[in-house]
């Protein structure tokens, strides 16, 4: 069990945060200085100073808020002590056996079998499960999924995983807002050659940024995942129950409707059902499982 | 060009013998604390069980033997001093209460009585909590011995005078099935 050497994916996963907000704001700035200069060099250092002070914000408050944003991007609700008291009963036991500090507990409506966890560290972690999660599967099968989630945070994935999906979310808003507005003749009076210049590399890099963020969301590895399985084994030392979720998950075929692609990657088993570029195959999470 | 390369080494000899010292620092503050988590697990078992006695009595008055047992193992529990000790005694505690949520299947009312439904599933919870902390406590020894045996961590060791430490095992009687007396 101790193949995966969890100080070397945390050591990975902070440097990779790091690197990922220092290139997401250079990218945000390079944005705005080729629209700037698409469409009015004349304010450029106005608009400039704007899109770094935009951007730096930006980085601060989703760094500082990720927890709740992802929660919130999923509609989902503080789970109550009192009417959820087993679910809490059980985050309980694991932070226990993991010396992680308790983290927020969360519900989300939806019949599926879900869970994730979010936050910057284990201090400000979330974890949040489906209702049917609650409903669907066994007391110990429930753990297993609760303690893979605690693996998530253990790991510092949490953090690399949701600056993905906020930071790099904002790439693609950007272009996107900067492709409309061309139909609204952005630079009609322009006819000098800087302008148009600018205005195609514009739309080349709005074009591009979509494409870089599916690359940064594939970067997200599948290897996290079959390390949080083995994590959550760690702390249950209880494959059989982590496998007896997989097993109820693979007999379910509903998509979640309600989720972002761009949160996918946070939760305990691809909420798309598709052929799976966030999560490793069940089969193979099972496969690995048993062989433990 | 000797002197630095002689500063180098010292300088570089000397960062990792302060990182290895406060590794063992670390794990041993580990150790100390997941050991406590046993002990406010423990603590927090035998708190429970008064409540537990009170509402049981309020239904099998008659079970006095059962409930005289729990009484005294809780107790036991209580003074109990030292780990091994003490997790002798939850063990005893562990085999009463069993017994005691198995005589309780004979009152239909005691089952149905929202509070002793708490009360059971937050003894079996806690149940699960010692275990844990027991757990915890064994991971951050295996940790802390890795690093004590370990080349070069076994030089840092004896170097300051760290000694690998000993897991808390399940004692052979602890393991043994009760008998059960009717």
């Amino acid at each position: 069990m101790n193949k995966i050497d969890f100080r070397d994916q945390i050591a990975r996963n902070k440097r990779k945060s790091f690197f990922l907000m220092i290139i997401v704001s250079l990218v945000l700035v390079a944005l705005g200085y080729v629209i700037s200069m698409a469409f009015a060099p004349e304010y450029f250092f106005t608009i400039m100073i704007i899109a770094i002070i935009f951007t730096i914000s930006y980085t601060w408050i989703s760094y500082y808020n990720s927890d709740k944003i992802a929660v919130a991007s999923v509609g989902a609700k503080e789970a109550s002590k009192q009417t959820h008291s087993d679910y809490y009963r059980l985050v309980e036991g694991l932070t226990i056996a993991s010396g992680l500090p308790m983290p927020k507990l969360y519900l989300m409506e939806s019949n599926q079998i879900n869970a994730f966890a979010s936050g910057r560290d284990p201090k400000h972690a979330v974890i949040c499960v489906t209702t049917g999660a609650l409903q669907k599967l066994e007391r110990r099968e429930l753990e297993a999924v609760l303690a893979h989630e605690l693996g998530h945070v253990a790991n510092y994935d949490i953090r690399y995983i949701t600056l993905v999906s906020v930071m790099v979310g904002m790439v693609a808003i950007i272009s996107q807002i900067f492709l409309r507005s061309l139909w609204f003749g952005g630079g009609r009076n322009r006819d000098d050659k800087a302008g148009a210049i600018f205005m195609i590399i514009g739309i080349a890099l709005a074009i591009i940024a979509p494409i870089v963020v599916t690359l940064v969301q594939l970067s997200i590895s599948r290897k996290r995942e079959y390390s949080a399985d083995a994590t959550s084994v760690k702390f249950t030392r209880n494959p059989n129950a982590l496998i007896g979720a997989l097993e109820k998950i693979k007999s379910e075929h509903t998509p979640e409707k309600k989720v972002s692609k761009a949160v996918a990657p946070l939760f305990f088993s691809n909420p798309f059902r598709n052929a799976g570029s966030t999560h490793p195959p069940i089969e193979e999470r099972i496969k690995v499982l048993k062989a433990m | 060009m000797t002197v630095a390369w002689i500063i180098g080494g010292v300088v570089i000899v000397g960062a990792i013998t302060v990182g290895y010292y406060n590794r063992f620092v670390v794990l041993g503050n580990r150790i100390d604390n997941s050991l406590s988590q046993i002990n406010v697990q423990l603590k927090r078992r035998a708190d429970l069980i008064p409540n537990l006695i009170e509402t049981v009595k309020g239904y099998a008055k008659h079970e006095k033997g059962i409930m005289q047992e729990v009484t005294e193992a809780r107790k036991a529990l209580v003074g109990a001093k030292g780990l091994e000790k003490k997790m002798k005694a939850n063990g005893v505690l562990e085999n009463a209460l069993g017994r005691l949520f198995a005589i309780a299947e004979n009152y239909p009312q005691l089952k149905a009585d929202t509070n002793f439904l708490e009360l059971q599933r937050e003894l079996s919870s806690t149940e699960d909590r010692v275990a844990y902390a027991r757990q915890n406590y064994n991971d951050s020894i295996l940790t802390y011995n890795n690093l004590c045996q370990k080349f070069p961590g076994v030089i840092f060791a004896g170097i300051f005078g760290r000694k690998a430490r000993e897991y808390l095992q399940i004692s052979e009687e602890d393991s043994k099935k009760p008998e059960v007396k009717f």
